[in-house]
């Protein structure tokens, strides 16, 4: 088939070649409108360029790697205490408990913060704690929605090879959903990018990048904003592919029966 | 003429079993038996077709003879144990040919060869032997949604006989196949039934036809009236067909001959009073 009718035909599956061209191209067009864009507030990418070059002298290097940092810290802690939280729910004590946990994902930030602030020693732990506890409400649901989804014919197959209980939990749940919290982890990290400079800007001890964004934009530096933004959202990509990668290494068998791959 | 036959030790053992779902009864007084038929000179297994209207509880009597149900009153044994059937004491597959998608086809198999081989050397000795003897030996290292339907379902029956007691119970092996892979279905079920004396396969189906050209005893199950003449409010086997006494099975080509044909024609005439 012709790319050029490929590309708007239904479930249509192109070669990798051709998805690289398309992206450019989309790619390419963005950046023209950008560049010809008539809206005289929207900055230029050469204005937006200078702006990083500036933001970077003045230390963005430095902010960008304490938020960088407690990111991570934020991540793997979330993922702990969430597949923690999660693979309890095999035993029903824990279920109300991560049901409760999980409704909290309602819950403004905002207004933990006192809560956090007394529970806390230092900016950095209440930060750390008000990321964990806001991407945690979220990864917990989107974990306990993997594991109520496992068909009974998997516990069923489990049993009929005489596993015990808390080995068919092992194989059926941990084990057999890995690559499914690969996938979870991913949305949820990328949340955390998110959450993050809301609340580097609810606590500005340390800094951050969340800081310089909302000081940016608190004396409408536009380009400044956008310098931030796309820099985050190129460090954000970085950490969905490095994630995605690691899914492809561990689970090799994920993709297999997927038509988009 | 008659095979000669006779019939050993009880293998496996349904023994008036009940099921009710909120007061709703599902299964009514079910009792029936397997035993070892015994043929001189040659390995004979058993296989049993169990054969019912969609929706009168063949899957329910699947599941409590698996083991993974318990029924509200009677019980299964298996072997003479005086104790109900425990879980992976019967193999199953399931219609949909289940593997752990997240392991090879080997450690899918040693999964089930562990259970009985306690050296690792031994099981996997033990699981390459089965997957030559399946056709299925260059296969080993391949994830199960790289195997075709036949080679899963193949996967997945060695599993369970590496596990299990010697019996094998199959929910609707003959579902959605084309007349090759029917006939290859019921060519690959006689063959594990004749691996050992012992082995029993009960296949769980509503096609009449593939039951009966691969079984040797058809239960027939249903609402209705049981053998005594009294109604029961749940299923249960309503009658029993010995194909060896009829000299209808263990016959290449037999589902060629018009005494099949009438058989067939009989069961299915029966099928739909249920």
């Amino acid at each position: 088939m012709n790319h050029a009718v490929a590309v708007f035909s239904p479930n249509a599956v192109l070669n990798k070649n051709a998805v690289r061209i398309l992206i450019a191209f989309q790619v390419a067009i963005v950046i023209l409108l950008w560049i010809f864009s008539p809206f005289v507030l929207l900055p230029k990418p050469g204005e937006v360029l200078s702006a990083f070059g500036e933001l970077w002298e003045q230390g963005l290097g430095a902010e960008l790697i304490t938020s960088f940092y407690l990111n991570i810290q934020a991540i793997a802690l979330s993922t702990v205490v969430t597949l923690l939280l999660a693979y309890a729910t095999v035993m029903p004590f824990f279920r109300p408990i991560v049901a409760l946990l999980s409704k909290l994902r309602f819950l403004s930030l905002v207004g933990l913060t006192f809560f956090f602030t007394l529970m806390s020693k230092s900016g950095h732990e209440l930060k750390l704690s008000l990321l964990v506890f806001s991407v945690s409400v979220f990864f917990v649901t989107g974990m306990a929605d993997v594991i109520n989804g496992v068909p009974k014919e998997m516990f069923d197959l489990a049993r009929t090879l005489r596993m015990g209980e808390w080995r068919v939990v092992w194989e059926v749940i941990v084990l057999g959903q890995i690559d499914q919290v690969f996938d979870v982890l991913r949305q949820n990290a990328a949340m955390g990018w998110m959450m993050l400079t809301m609340v580097e800007g609810i606590v500005r001890s340390e800094g951050g990048v969340g800081t310089v964004l909302l000081d940016q934009n608190h004396h409408f530096r536009l380009a400044a904003v956008f310098a931030i933004q796309l820099t985050i959202l190129l460090l954000g990509l970085f950490q969905d592919v490095s994630i995605g990668f690691l899914k492809n290494m561990a689970c090799p068998y994920a993709s297999l029966t997927l038509e988009r791959k | 003429m008659v095979t000669a036959y006779s019939l050993g030790k009880t293998l496996l053992k349904i023994d008036n079993v009940s099921l009710e779902y909120d007061g709703r009864p599902i299964l009514s007084g079910v009792t029936a038996e397997v035993r070892d038929i015994v043929v001189p000179g040659r390995v004979q297994g058993q296989v049993v077709g169990i054969l019912g209207p969609s929706g009168c509880g063949k899957t329910t009597l699947f599941r409590i003879i698996a083991g993974l149900h318990a029924p509200t009153s009677g019980r299964v044994s298996v072997n003479g144990f005086d104790r109900p059937v425990m879980a992976g004491e019967v193999g199953v597959v399931a219609q949909s040919y289940p593997l752990f998608e997240h392991r090879t086809v080997l450690g899918n198999l040693m999964l089930g060869a562990m259970k009985k081989e306690k050296d690792s050397k031994a099981a996997r000795d033990k699981v390459m032997e089965f997957l030559n003897e399946f056709e299925l030996a260059d296969k080993y290292n391949l994830y199960p949604a790289q195997l075709s339907g036949g080679q899963r379902q193949r996967c997945a029956i060695i599993q369970q006989i590496l596990c299990s007691e010697h019996f094998l119970l199959m929910d609707e092996p003959f579902s959605g196949l084309d007349l090759i892979m029917l006939e290859k279905t019921c060519e690959l079920i006689a063959k594990v039934s004749d691996m050992d004396d012992l082995n029993t396969i009960i296949v769980v189906t509503h096609d009449v036809t593939a039951a009966c050209s691969v079984a040797d005893h058809l239960w027939l199950m249903g609402h209705g009236p049981g053998e005594d003449g009294n109604p029961a409010a749940g299923s249960h086997i309503i009658k029993q067909y010995n194909l060896i006494d009829r000299d209808l099975c263990w016959q290449p080509g037999i589902i060629t001959t018009a005494r099949f044909t009438d058989f067939v024609r009989e069961v299915k005439e029966e099928f739909r009073r249920l």
